[in-house]
């Protein structure tokens, strides 16, 4: 059994790979702070009232010569389609003060996420014994 | 991996902020530069345009330089009837550039580029956490 199925860490991963996302659409506001008619791009909070850990999806093996290879996360995270707080007359709705606190959350909530990842190894680690 | 396509967004948002100091920086230097004979036009004032575009290798949205336009406004006139390039009325023309104007973009272009810095920044904390899982 893979760690990656034990729900805490899939739940850790799926958040983790939420901040990375984000990430990546903060950095894009930014870049295009000063871009006429860019609109920003946010995502929503994940959804983890589904309690039940998203099974990995896997390819199905016709033949016996397939390699079971792990499959490709393509976890595809909501967008934010909340409305922007003000668009500048040139059609840019980026406010750089904005995308900075919440460039800050994400690291705060993605340092979290990783720390807490590393606790519950550290938990398996003291059930499997100190290798005595 | 994603984190490493954040920082390659941000770092086009620094190319593009450095591209746009250099022309409002040739604005200023040229503020004073008039015609070279009388009745010509003397230095137009540039404008650096901003643009999105989809990196398909990153498949991101980075940001690029755009085309560098320029700024169709009257030239601005002075009366030295003793300037080489001036008119037959004695008028100069000056560049339409007011340094205050490209100061204050000056400053917006360096607030955006420290903006991509910050970013680039919290993206490598971020790199940084998740080696940490390795040490734990």
């Amino acid at each position: 059994m893979p760690i990656s199925d034990i729900p805490i860490f899939s739940m850790l991963r799926t958040r983790m790979q939420w901040h990375q996302e984000r990430q990546q659409l903060l950095s894009e506001n930014v870049a295009n702070a000063n871009t006429p008619k860019f609109v920003p791009r946010d995502l929503a909070q994940p959804d983890f009232s589904h309690a039940q850990p998203v099974a990995a999806m896997s390819l199905a093996r016709t033949s016996s010569s397939h390699l079971g290879g792990i499959a490709a996360d393509a976890t595809q995270f909501d967008l934010d389609r909340r409305g922007q707080f003000e668009v500048r007359p040139t059609g840019n709705g980026v406010s750089l003060e904005d995308e900075m606190l919440k460039v800050a959350a994400n690291q705060m909530d993605y340092q979290a996420a990783t720390a807490l990842y590393a606790r519950g190894l550290a938990l398996i680690k003291t059930a499997l014994g100190k290798g005595g | 991996m994603d984190f490493l396509k954040s920082m390659a967004v941000a770092a086009s948002g620094l190319r593009a902020q450095a591209g746009r100091m250099r022309v409002i920086s040739e604005n200023i230097a040229n503020a004073d530069s008039t015609a070279q004979a009388a009745g010509s036009d003397p230095f137009r004032r540039k404008i650096a345009t901003f643009r999105t575009q989809l990196d398909r290798e990153l498949d991101a949205n980075v940001v690029a330089l755009g085309p560098v336009r320029t700024d169709p406004s009257e030239f601005v006139l002075k009366h030295e009837p003793g300037h080489p390039a001036a008119d037959a009325n004695g008028n100069v023309k000056y560049p339409n550039i007011n340094p205050l104007i490209e100061m204050t973009d000056l400053r917006e272009a360096q607030r955006s580029y420290e903006a991509n810095i910050n970013v680039i920044g919290a993206t490598r904390r971020m790199i940084q956490r998740t080696l940490d899982i390795l040490k734990a």
